[in-house]
């Protein structure tokens, strides 16, 4: 009898602690317990109000907000695409090779996976030496949910398919130094022209 | 998953092992309130492609009876200033976030306590789902317990209940809802699926609108033609509606009819 | 703006194929701006006069509504600006149509828009995929002349349509149509009610009737009745008509067709190559024609889907009503009527049928009795909501028949006389001669089978206490007891 109640309470205090356990192993905050936080100081249209974590390809633990201060070009891939995702990323560097030397270094460019099971930080790491990105491009690998949320922000529609394979849109996103979004563009191997004016408008 | 210090989980362990008192077999049998154990079973998506399986293969998992009332919202927006509607950030909820509540922290009139939450962005049920430990079910669950009739696991074989279900559909969008509780249950034990409001799932925007990346060019699912063609189940009609209904919001939307329940792994 | 920041890609895309077919295909210059002036039907918006293109801004709301479908039965209609068919749009050739979508805050479903008028990917669907309470924009320029029907395209499609979501948008041609002096939005939709057609009350939508295609109701601008009655279509004699006229479906094809008039010109499928001298124009689901005629006598004219079934039990019929001065070298009217029998002896045999029924009516004038009252007034309401829905077609507005064709129910001598008759006809319907006041028909009058026991005593007692007549009440019982002694008269002849 004694035994029994005892367990009793041990469970009923072990639930709480474990949850808590599992916030603190987590370096970065997530949204559930952010709820008596002070105002952000991120503007209310910006992306980098979300506490969602990421990794990126160098093992750091960031959350988006440490990409503001600098234009961001964003695009949501995954690393096995072998079809659209190859000329969304060529895309990318067209429109860096568009802009001048000292234009190139004052923006960012990141790349976020749909595919969070795969697109481990070494397997992003590899990718950035596969494609020789340069330093301003900043990879990032998310759980699924936080991935979800991401593309909902952006407005991304996408789905896993058969063979760890994703079907999505294909959207090339600009946000400003505050995280808000300037302008998209849609679609494969398009124009670069208005994206490239756009980005040197924000810097003006 | 959770990740209990070592010798939290050896006891947590001896509970399972000494699962004598309501308690802790509640906790073994996974009761918990409010929810219910939807079994493991086969959603058939309403289109399937090459790349698709016909069938999804989905695990067990616990699903609110019954959706998300105004006063359990009440309860997430006084501990959570920040989703209060004077406080919440455009970005996560659009100018209609809770436009039926009388003010930050009184739902008023026009949303009895009773009532399902409705004018909540997806963002906000994410919130809500995450504070209570819970999560928002995906498409392929939210089907599954919605595909039962009172007496069948599979509506699709009650011609009644599917005349029930589209009957809802087919009627005009009042904005007044019946308390939550009166609906009937369905074979899981889960109310108030159809004929009250829209529901948010975790994955709406799995649909591609357009621009998919591999089944080539625009994907005219919803619209005429293409939709009967791949469609798994042409006469489903409530099942194009949901489609489309998912298909044409953004995350920040908050509608009149649309509220959420929640779910939760084992 | 937000709406721009959030633009799909397939709004992108879209703009994108736009500015490509403006580089392309040799469009005019656009010349300042106005907004669209929309009109519900039969209404149309006056014909453009501009002689430049320009921007016009169209903003539509889509509304779900619960409205009349029949005398005493609802439907809730899913529409383009509240009523069925859509508003109507009137652009000019080359005019460049900024298109807003609005759907109101209080609709359950999102809606869109396929315009036949636009040149794109889905005519606009997806640009203008819209959740409750949200506006969709898209731009598109108006390449080809013609008149072309809009609908909501959203999944399930054939519902959206069948619920009512469609209408018409005019691109007239850079050099105008000619002048007429009237012009007028007809469009033929059909319904698929859970219940049969008259069945009271809110009626929800039947799958299974439209994937079969049998619409208990088949109507013009969106209910029976839109365009009869003091609705009707009002002109006089001379003038030229326009009738702009579309069929949203659904499933069915429509056999236009106005009774008593011959087509000049009909754009047939709402083309821009006139053709000459037409009876009945065939008209496609999600098609559309002009058609224009003139009529040179007075008298109401029906229109109808030719499928005729659909016009007298369903309710595709619609009236035009002409007045002014008769022309008899262009229609007599009827100049004599005898009697035929094969031979000329017959005319001995009409006279003996004419004169025992005058000897019958003085008889019965006799034997009324004034104690034998009416029913309530509910059941004389009810009564005149079924004629308005099932009789009135044929027997007329006011129960002054047809001449000749169609006998009176007003001032009607067998209708006051002969009880149980009367609702043997009702039941089991009647062909072959029956003389009223004096006047012999020769017709058909089909069994009224959609009415049960209290709508036909109703009727009947609606119609034999109106329009001059005074009788007793016919109550359902008699109805009842009258349906056996047809059944069994049924069973008996079917053994003989």
């Amino acid at each position: 009898m004694i035994t029994k109640s005892l367990i009793i309470t041990v469970v009923l205090l072990s639930l709480p602690l474990g949850i808590a356990a599992a916030g603190e192993t987590n370096l970065v905050c997530r949204s559930c317990c952010m709820a008596e936080l002070p105002a952000t100081r991120f503007t209310d249209k910006s992306l980098y109000q979300v506490q969602s974590a990421w990794t990126t390809d160098g093992q750091k633990e960031i959350n988006l907000g440490a990409l503001a201060g600098r234009p961001q070009i964003v695009l949501m891939f995954f690393s096995r695409c072998t079809t659209a995702c190859p000329v969304l990323v060529n895309d990318l560097r067209k429109i860096e090779s568009a802009l001048p030397a000292e234009t190139r270094q004052k923006i960012g460019f990141t790349l976020v996976s749909f595919d969070s099971e795969h697109d481990t930080a070494p397997v992003l790491a590899e990718y950035r030496k596969e494609w020789n990105l340069p330093g301003n491009w900043t990879l990032l690998t998310g759980a699924a949910d936080d991935v979800r949320e991401l593309a909902a922000l952006l407005g991304i529609q996408y789905k896993e398919t058969a063979g760890g394979q994703f079907a999505h849109s294909n959207v090339i996103t600009l946000l400003n130094a505050e995280g808000e979004i300037v302008f998209q563009q849609g679609g494969l191997d398009q124009d670069i022209g208005p994206m490239v004016q756009r980005i040197e408008q924000q810097l003006k | 998953m959770m990740k209990l210090p070592a010798p939290w989980n050896l006891v947590f362990v001896l509970t399972l092992l000494f699962s004598a008192t309501d308690f802790s077999r509640a906790v073994t049998n996974g009761e918990i309130p409010g929810m219910v154990l939807i079994p493991a079973g086969v959603y058939r998506p309403l289109f399937k492609s090459k790349s698709e399986p016909a069938k999804i293969a989905v695990k067990s998992f616990y699903l609110d009876i019954e959706p998300v009332s105004n006063r359990d919202y009440l309860e997430f927006v006084r501990t959570n200033p920040r989703w209060r509607r004077s406080h919440v950030a455009r970005i996560f909820a659009d100018e209609s976030y809770l436009k039926n509540w009388a003010d930050d922290l009184d739902p008023g009139r026009d949303a009895p306590a009773d009532a399902p939450v409705v004018n909540v962005s997806w963002f906000a049920a994410k919130a809500y789902a995450q504070w209570k430990h819970k999560r928002l079910p995906v498409i392929a669950e939210w089907e599954i317990a919605a595909n039962a009739s009172a007496t069948n696991p599979d509506g699709e074989k009650d011609p009644q209940f599917k005349a029930e279900v589209l009957k809802w559909y087919s009627e005009s969008g009042a904005t007044e809802f019946l308390p939550l509780g009166r609906g009937e249950k369905n074979f899981y034990g889960v109310r108030d699926l159809h004929g009250l409001i829209w529901e948010w799932v975790a994955d709406f925007n799995s649909a591609i609108l357009s621009g998919d990346s591999r089944d080539g060019g625009v994907d005219a699912k919803f619209f005429c033609g293409g939709g009967a063609q791949s469609a798994q189940n042409v006469d489903d009609y409530p099942a194009f509606m949901r489609f489309a209904f998912r298909g044409s919001l953004k995350a920040d939307y908050c509608i009149h009819n649309l509220g959420f329940r929640c779910a939760k792994d084992l | 703006m937000k709406t721009n920041l959030f633009a799909k890609p397939g709004i992108a895309v879209c703009l994108l194929a736009m500015a490509w077919i403006t580089r392309a295909a040799d469009v005019p210059a656009i010349v300042g701006e106005e907004n669209a002036i929309l009109t519900d039907a039969p209404n149309v918006p006056s014909p453009i006069t501009r002689t430049y293109a320009t921007k016009v801004i169209v903003h539509l709301e889509v509304k779900e509504v619960t409205k009349q479908l029949a005398d005493g039965v609802e439907y809730t209609f899913w529409t383009f600006g509240g009523n069925v068919p859509g508003k109507f749009i009137r652009i000019r050739q080359g005019d460049e149509v900024e298109f807003h979508l609005a759907n109101s805050p209080d609709s359950k479903m999102p809606h869109n828009i396929d315009l036949h008028a636009v040149s794109g990917p889905g005519g606009g669907t997806a640009a203008s995929f819209t959740a409750p309470g949200h506006e969709s924009q898209f731009t598109f320029r108006a390449l080809n002349a013609g008149l072309y029907v809009y609908h909501c395209a959203t999944a399930p499609v054939g519902m959206h349509i069948a619920n009512g979501m469609y209408g018409l948008i005019l691109v007239q041609p850079t050099n105008g149509l000619p002048p007429v002096d009237k012009e007028f939005y007809v469009m033929q939709g059909e319904f698929y009610t859970a219940g049969k057609f008259g069945d009271p009350g809110l009626q929800p939508f039947d799958m299974d009737k439209a994937i079969d295609e049998r619409p208990p109701y088949v109507v013009f601008n969106g209910a029976v009745g839109a365009l009869s009655g003091s609705n009707a279509l009002t002109a006089r004699v001379g003038e030229k008509i326009r009738f702009f006229i579309g069929n949203g479906g659904p499933n069915l094809v429509s056999s236009f067709h106005v009774i008593g008039n011959i087509f000049d010109t009909v754009y047939q499928d709402g083309g821009t190559t006139p053709i000459h001298d037409v009876q009945t124009t065939l008209i496609p689901a999600g098609g559309a024609a002009i058609a224009e005629f003139s009529p040179k006598v007075p008298g109401d004219y029906a229109f109808v889907d030719h499928s005729i079934f659909r016009a007298f039990n369903k309710g595709a019929s619609g009236a035009l009503k002409v007045s002014g001065e008769a022309n008899l070298a262009i229609f007599s009217g009827k100049q004599s009527d005898t009697i035929f029998k094969g031979d000329a002896s017959a005319n001995s045999v009409a006279a003996k049928t004419i004169e025992p029924a005058k000897a019958a009516v003085a008889a019965s004038a006799k034997n009324f009795s004034a104690d034998a009252k009416p029913t309530s007034s509910s059941g004389m309401e009810s009564g005149k909501s079924v004629y308005m829905r099932t009789c009135f077609i044929c027997h007329q507005q006011n129960g002054q028949g047809v001449p000749n064709q169609i006998p009176p129910l007003a001032g009607s001598d067998f209708l006051v006389n002969n009880k149980d008759e009367v609702i043997r006809i009702v039941i089991q319907g009647r062909q072959g001669e029956v003389t009223v006041n004096g006047k012999t028909y020769n017709g058909v009058m089909i069994p009224q089978g959609n009415l049960n026991d209290e709508q036909i005593a109703n009727v009947l007692t609606y119609v034999r206490n109106s329009w001059g007549n005074h009788a007793d009440a016919v109550t359902a019982a008699e109805v009842s007891g009258a349906r056996k002694t047809v059944a069994t008269t049924t069973t008996a002849n079917n053994f003989e």
